[in-house]
């Protein structure tokens, strides 16, 4: 489903050397696959979601769906990828102020459905994750944690090919970071969707399939006893 | 906090947003500079007539005035001089005249004076040489005059026209700006005054006596001179002609002023939405400085500082803008009411446009910053970043009732008192703002119900677009429907009174053929009087059926220059049909046709509270009492016409000289040949030009476009203005939106999709804000109408201008649409990554 082929990415810097934010990586994320990433602060793995979802231009290598290499698509063609294609759970930020929080969560099934279909199909999602008391909200209005299952529910409401998350329990209490990592599980195994999560969450690598660790933009086995491992969970 | 340390906050915090408040400064200018050219064009006139007169005057506070052109004799000077009390006085002899040099010609006032006027110290004479140009027969011209007629060297001749004479006369000097100052605009040419005499053929003869009275004496001399008047000549302050003047340009100012204050609507609109852009970084200042523990006294204070900034740079660039526009654009245009006064084309800029103007600015500013005012001197420190749960619903309410009773208010005064007509349209335009939230949110519901039928995300995303930010949305809409609003009342009835005026002018020509008159723009309306010797020979003309003879001029009646028709009691039609508004057409025609009888303005018999049949005292030179036989419009003439038959102005007036002769050709003559036959007759140097019925009445409709060519100016740039202000807001707000629209992008919204989203956007907004104001400029059409109709009594014909309003709509919106799709286009090609970078 998605292979990574020596993805690098290497950003100038001024009178030094290169910053070297992802160097290298290769990995193969399988449907039905969940593979979970783990790092400190700069350690790449922000720079690697954003190529995969096709908002950042690799150095080097490639960024296969299929038989696809993504990261040289043109704009419009990285659009529909991103549209029906991908699924990028983000922190927070992506709600637009103002708008409720089910038109938030639609936003993406607007492409191809009638609004109130749009909304009929969203609300169990909602329902399921909590917010079935703040659909009609604006997003301004609603928590951190609020707003974060809206961001999950647009990003699941295509029903994508691949799910990228990036911290997507970083704002939930414990039992709502484990229902989250529960239903993106489940939709793993029901609709073969591939999932490359980041987290600092330790209890987010009890469900993925695969942990491996980020580190200077190297990609390494996971060793739950390393140092920053621990610092992370903390 | 110190003054320093708020100069040193306001420094910092404008660097951050300096495209922000540029574009504040723009918007608040732009209104600025409408409310200040505006101001700066309906005060010229007035203040040109007014310059004038002072010139003339001096300090002289009273004057014995002549009530008909031929004046009367100036062996009364000596026996004002007389008078008790009289410390000076100067004789004074005014007559229209037409200056012909060899590049052109000018209508001018001839003004004929003695050395006795400089006595009384006005600016014309202080600086000018008039002693030696006694007995030379010379004259003196403004230098701007003297170079557009060519005569503009000591003893260069010019001609001067004087009713039905020509007469030459050498050039003395030029008078420059730093002699006569601002009067050097004036359309006059100074001549000693037994030259001018001489010119008009008028000897021994004055037009008015100024008086200068001695402190505390002036109840005494006015008395004396009433009695030496002995109701044949009017005793008036010497600044009568500026209160004639006031009256008689009343409507175009008044309309002026509702225009102008239209205009500062959409400038504050313009602003307001360019303040909307930095609202939220204020807010966050707000919050910081109270949550730092500042009082709302203090902030209050740093915010009044911002507002100051923005509004004395606003301001000063406003009044730049406006000066080139009230050169450019809004020329003081004296049109129609040159006729009976002498104005110039000077552009006075006076204390009180400046202070207007820089006070709508400051107004303006300060409005716009202080709108979270309630958040400030809230007890919550945050209360101005805080988001409030609840919607809107109850102020949503509130204001569609105010909008509902400011509607009905307009309704009550269009049915019930139509003189109130200028309020009416303050309520229908506070009722316009108010209400419009309604067919906006109304708009985006029915979109929204369509929308599931078009599978796009387009509809949706530009509903959701709207309603998340409402407040900015309804603000642009609001500058739209202002400006439709205004553009197409004023456009509507400006068409109404220029069809009325059109139909005056073709019942006032269909009773010649041709019209023969001293020649002169200034005589348009036939007010200029001549001896009757060559009716004879042009009585003998080959296809000339007849020659009668017209009579007219302008009578002071209070502080009415009223126009006096007086066509040949055998003329049929006597009565123009369509003025009449009171009154059997018939029946009046007959008693009129009799003598004995007048048509008066509504307008006039309204303020001497006369009705048909009414006895009516006429302040003639024999003065004589005349019975009211019907009520007309003002025929066109703001301060009001009367219609008599021309033997009895001839009696009125104690005189049997004309104004002009009416040629009726005999069947089979075409006019053009008529009138080149006529002219032929004449010869070159009779002083008296031959016009067809069909071109007098041309010129008279020119003249009534050019006298409210102001209003179609001030109408197209309040649109102008309307199109860049919403461009511009809309535009910014677009560009304002490039993070939100990156965050479309990053879900997969490509560019095409989002470009179209913001189009819809723009046409919903803009479509709403038009299509309203057009809706309500078509009530406000009906009030100006009856305003123009019952205040000013213009000849009126009612209509529905939607051609015009649909129009306006079409093209305010449109060309809005058009300039936003640039910003736009650019807007929606935002890098997805910017979404990131939040």
């Amino acid at each position: 489903m998605l292979e990574l082929r020596d993805l690098v990415k290497h950003y100038p810097a001024i009178g030094g050397e290169p910053v070297r934010a992802v160097d290298g990586v290769s990995l193969k994320v399988e449907p039905g696959e969940m593979v979970a990433l783990y790092g400190p602060s700069g350690s790449g793995k922000t720079t690697l979601l954003l190529m995969v979802a096709t908002l950042l231009q690799p150095t080097s290598g490639a960024v296969l769906i299929g038989d696809r290499d993504v990261s040289s698509l043109s704009e419009k063609e990285a659009s529909h990828f991103r549209l029906s294609e991908l699924g990028f759970i983000r922190q927070n930020f992506d709600l637009l102020p103002g708008v409720t929080a089910i038109d938030n969560a639609v936003l993406k099934l607007l492409k191809s459905m009638r609004w109130r279909d749009a909304h009929r199909q969203i609300a169990p999602l909602l329902e399921r994750l909590g917010l079935g008391q703040r659909l009609g909200h604006r997003a301004e209005l609603l928590s951190m944690g609020e707003r974060q299952r809206v961001m999950i529910a647009r990003a699941l409401s295509t029903e994508p090919r691949l799910l990228l998350a990036d911290e997507p329990t970083g704002s939930l209490d414990s039992q709502r970071g484990r229902e989250v990592l529960e239903l993106l599980t489940e939709l793993c195994r029901e609709h073969q969707v591939a999932i490359v999560l980041v987290s600092h969450d330790p209890q987010a690598a009890a469900y993925a399939d695969r942990v491996y660790a980020l580190r200077d933009g190297k990609l390494s086995d996971y060793e739950p006893d390393q140092a920053y491992v621990r610092a992370a969970a903390q | 906090m110190k003054a320093l340390n708020v100069l040193h906050l306001y420094s910092v915090r404008v660097r951050a947003r300096l495209l922000q408040e540029a574009f504040a400064i723009v918007g608040i200018a732009a209104g600025v500079a409408l409310l200040f050219a505006s101001q700066v064009a309906s005060s010229s006139l007035s203040s040109s007539v007014a310059q004038l007169s002072q010139g003339i005057v001096g300090n002289a506070t009273l004057q014995l005035v002549a009530r008909d052109s031929h004046g009367f004799d100036e062996g009364l000077l000596a026996k004002v001089r007389h008078i008790p009390g009289v410390h000076a006085a100067a004789p004074l002899l005014e007559v229209s005249a037409n200056a012909v040099g060899p590049k052109g010609h000018e209508s001018v006032e001839l003004v004929g004076v003695d050395s006795s006027l400089s006595e009384l110290g006005g600016a014309l004479v202080r600086n000018t040489k008039l002693q030696p140009v006694a007995g030379f027969g010379a004259v003196v011209l403004p230098a701007p005059l003297a170079h557009t007629i060519g005569v503009t060297k000591f003893g260069n001749e010019a001609t001067f026209e004087v009713g039905g004479r020509v007469e030459p006369a050498a050039l003395y000097e030029q008078l420059h700006a730093k002699q006569i100052g601002p009067l050097i605009q004036s359309p006059i040419a100074v001549a000693p005054l037994s030259f001018a005499q001489e010119v008009a053929g008028l000897g021994g003869r004055v037009s008015r006596v100024l008086v200068q009275p001695a402190r505390g004496r002036e109840a005494a001399v006015r008395s004396a001179l009433v009695a030496l008047a002995a109701g044949r000549l009017n005793v008036e302050s010497a600044n009568y002609d500026e209160k004639l003047f006031a009256r008689a340009a009343a409507a175009t100012n008044q309309s002026t002023a509702l225009f102008a204050v239209i205009s500062a609507l959409v400038g504050f609109l313009f602003a307001f939405n360019a303040m909307l852009l930095t609202v939220p970084q204020r807010r966050r200042l707000i919050a910081d400085l109270r949550r730092d523990g500042y009082t709302p006294r203090t902030v209050i204070a740093v915010m009044m500082f911002d507002a100051a900034v923005l509004g004395i740079l606003a301001s000063l660039l406003g009044l730049l803008l406006g000066d080139e526009l009230s050169i450019h654009l809004f020329h003081s245009n004296p049109g129609y009411l040159s006729s009976a006064f002498a104005v110039g084309s000077q552009r006075v800029v006076g204390a009180q446009s400046i202070a207007i103007a820089v006070l709508g600015g400051m107004l303006a500013a300060s409005v716009a910053v202080l709108s979270p005012l309630k958040d400030i001197i809230s007890r919550d420190p945050l209360a101005a970043i805080t988001q409030k749960e609840g919607g809107s619903g109850k102020a949503d309410r509130r204001l569609a009732i105010g909008g509902v009773v400011c509607l009905a208010a307009a309704t009550a005064i269009l049915l019930a008192a139509p003189k109130e007509a200028i309020l009416g349209m303050v309520f229908l335009v506070a009722a316009l703002l108010l209400l419009l939230p309604i067919p906006l949110d109304a708009t985006l519901a029915l979109v929204r119900r369509i929308a599931p039928a078009i599978t796009s995300a387009v509809p949706h995303v530009a509903v959701m677009e709207l309603r998340a930010g409402r407040a900015r949305a309804i603000a642009i809409a609001a500058t739209g429907a202002i400006a439709v609003f205004g553009s197409v009342a004023i456009e509507t009835a400006h068409g109404d009174l220029l069809h009325g005026l059109e139909n005056a002018a073709t019942d006032l020509n269909s009773f010649t053929d041709a019209w023969v008159s001293p020649t002169g723009s200034y005589n348009l309306l036939k007010t200029t009087s001549f001896k009757p010797t060559a009716q004879a020979k042009l009585a003998r003309l080959p296809g000339v059926r007849a020659v009668r003879l017209y009579r007219g001029g302008l009578l002071d009646i209070g502080e009415r220059r009223v126009w006096v028709i007086a066509p040949p009691a055998e003329a049929t039609p006597l009565l123009p049909a369509s003025q009449i508004v009171e009154g059997n057409l018939q029946r009046a025609t007959a008693e009129v046709r009799a003598g004995g009888w007048v048509i008066v303005s509504q307008a006039i018999a309204d303020e001497h509270h006369l009705h048909i049949g009414d006895p009516f005292a006429l302040p003639t030179p024999n003065p004589t009492t005349l019975r009211v036989a019907a009520l007309s419009t003002n025929i066109g003439w703001a301060p009001g016409a009367i219609i008599m038959n021309a033997d009895q102005y001839a009696r009125s007036w104690g005189s049997t000289d004309v104004s002009a002769y009416n040629v009726l050709f005999a069947p089979g003559l075409s006019p053009a040949r008529g009138r080149a036959e006529i002219a032929k007759a004449l010869g070159s140097g009779s002083g008296l030009t031959v016009e067809t019925a069909q071109q007098h009445a041309n010129q008279q409709r020119a003249l009534s476009r050019q006298g409210l060519e102001r209003l179609t100016q001030i109408a197209t740039l309040i649109l102008i203005a309307a199109v860049l202000a919403m461009a511009a807001a809309m535009g910014n707000m677009v560009w304002q939106r490039r993070p939100r629209l990156a965050k479309l992008k990053l879900e997969g919204f490509p560019r095409a999709e989002l470009w179209r989203t913001i189009l819809l956007e723009s046409f919903l907004l803009l479509g709403v804000g038009c299509l309203s104001g057009a809706l309500f400029g078509l009530y406000g059409q009906q009030l100006l109408d009856r305003a123009l109709a019952n205040v000013i009594n213009f000849p009126v014909v009612y209509s529905f201008g939607i051609l015009i309003a649909l129009g306006s709509l079409a093209l305010v919106t449109a060309a809005a649409v058009a300039i936003v799709a640039i910003p736009g286009y650019l807007a929606a090609g935002v890098p997805p990554a910017v979404a990131l970078q939040d």
